[in-house]
């Protein structure tokens, strides 16, 4: 309870230290709003925990107290994606060349760079800041604003959600924002932070082209979702549970991106402790027959 | 910044492509009974004779089902995978629905992965190294080499069984097939008021 009181402030914080500025203040604010009203929901929902202790555990480690509200949204971005997202970004992959998508992919890359920079830097990444600054040297002017990918070095991204990872802030209840899609606390807070940090998106509000900031983003939005239509097709019709699978695969992923893929033993593999052995090894033997 | 959207929904997604390579790719094995001597050996072998099949497209959609699903039987610990996915439930299921239930989880992986084996475009199995874990399971770390697109990061849980090497579990780009299954499974039972029954007849609805 403490806790959800504390995430409110948090983002009260964030929402008056942007009024000063302009109508984006204001933008922030209401999002803010939003967000607080979500969290006080799952604040509600804390007081239903189950009493079964196995029951009780088991939904303390889901961490999503505000699931059937995530789930309506979850259907309502589906339904998005269905109408607008998925169509759109079809048209776009068969209708621009490789090259040119490799082209916007590398811009929009580019154009992120200093929040990837910034949070390198509060993670004490230096080597990866490092790489992240002379990528965005080098694409930004022999790769032409970033058009083309020339540096040689891999890609990476960061985040603030990430950064306070690092810092040691627990993910907090999972939440599914309208059109946003899976953003726990934690990872909503870096959504909010990054916007602030990032200098590109300060510079369209300030000469009031801020609906760029959109143009940007919905860029961004088709050039991925261009990239994964067969894998969410496919995730899709194979789940039973479509909410609780994509729960799962964006827990997973985002814990293996903060430690930015380098689970060498650091992380814990999953307790498969089955008391199975190989005592009815006989028996695996009925499951070749099919019906 | 609002549409930054479904990029975070479908960061998540591109292991999936991954997941069915490397699942197809284990399935075809097994039979050649060769035994390994050690987990490295095992996937590697398991890799080789994946792709070597994968690439055979002379076989029939009937037969291919029905040797993924010997492969599959006989590369992976299935009644510990089954086991796992349903956690807690396991042990208030009657004996019965234990043996519906594992008969459907066969199906339903073998229905979900082996339609797919007909894309196979040149992917490479690598396998980079291996570590020990807690108890007595092996990691086989491996990578997935695509002609088009970076190397897919694959971990092997492998797990010495008295009937040889089993597959316990893939780690594809950090996300695990048994947590992910384990995690939809019990959502789907608790959705159904804690009844085993209840995945039961939606795991039979899935794999008609």
């Amino acid at each position: 309870m403490r806790y959800t009181f504390g995430v409110i402030k948090l983002f009260e914080v964030f929402a008056y230290s942007g009024q000063p500025k302009s109508g984006n203040g204001n933008k922030l604010l209401r999002l803010s709003r939003i967000l607080a009203v979500l969290a006080a929901s799952s604040l509600v929902a804390c007081a239903s925990l189950p009493e079964d202790p196995e029951a009780r555990a088991e939904a303390v480690a889901l961490n999503d107290p505000a699931e059937p509200l995530n789930r309506s949204v979850f259907e309502f971005n589906r339904g998005v994606d269905t109408l607008i997202l998925r169509p759109v970004s079809e048209a776009y992959r068969q209708t621009l060349p490789q090259a040119g998508q490799d082209m916007v992919r590398n811009f929009l890359n580019n154009l992120k760079s200093p929040v990837v920079f910034a949070n390198d830097l509060m993670q004490g990444e230096v080597d990866r800041a490092g790489e992240t600054f002379g990528r965005f040297i080098f694409n930004t002017t022999i790769g032409v604003g970033g058009l083309f990918d020339i540096a040689g070095i891999e890609h990476h991204s960061e985040d603030f959600g990430q950064t306070l990872a690092t810092w040691g802030a627990s993910e907090g209840p999972y939440l599914v924002l309208p059109l946003i899609g899976p953003s726990p606390v934690r990872d909503t807070v870096g959504l909010v932070a990054d916007y602030y940090l990032d200098p590109v998106a300060h510079y369209f509000d300030n000469v009031d082209r801020g609906n760029l900031n959109w143009v940007r983003a919905g860029a961004r939005a088709i050039d991925t979702r261009s990239r994964n239509i067969e894998t969410l097709d496919d995730i899709e019709r194979s789940a039973i549970d479509y909410y609780a699978t994509i729960r799962s695969l964006y827990r997973q992923r985002r814990k293996d991106e903060i430690m930015n893929g380098q689970n060498d033993g650091t992380v814990p593999m999953p307790e498969i402790s089955l008391e199975t052995e190989d005592d009815d090894l006989d028996e695996k033997y009925t499951l070749l027959k099919t019906e | 910044m609002t549409f930054m959207i479904i990029r975070r929904k479908i960061l998540t997604s591109a292991f999936l492509l991954a997941l069915i390579t490397s699942l197809s790719g284990v399935a075809i094995s097994a039979s050649a009974s060769a035994k390994a001597t050690n987990p490295t050996e095992f996937i590697a072998d398991l890799g080789d004779k994946a792709i070597r099949t994968l690439a055979d497209t002379s076989v029939g959609d009937a037969s291919r089902r029905m040797k993924f699903r010997i492969l599959f039987l006989e590369g992976f610990d299935v009644k510990s995978l089954s086991r796992y996915a349903i956690g807690r439930y396991w042990r208030k299921a009657s004996k019965d629905q234990r043996g519906e239930y594992q008969r459907l989880f066969t199906d339903f992986i073998v229905n979900t992965y082996a339609n797919r084996f007909g894309q196979y475009s040149g992917e490479k199995l690598d396998v980079t190294g291996e570590r020990a874990v807690k108890g007595k399971d092996t990691i086989v770390q491996s990578q997935i080499v695509r002609p088009k697109g970076a190397p897919v990061r694959v971990d092997w849980r492998v797990r010495l069984r008295k009937s040889g090497f089993k597959v316990i579990d893939i780690v594809v780009e950090g996300v695990s097939m048994a947590i992910t299954q384990r995690e939809e499974f019990s959502s789907v039972i608790r959705r159904h008021g804690g009844k085993i029954d209840g995945l039961i007849s939606e795991l039979k609805r899935k794999t008609k």
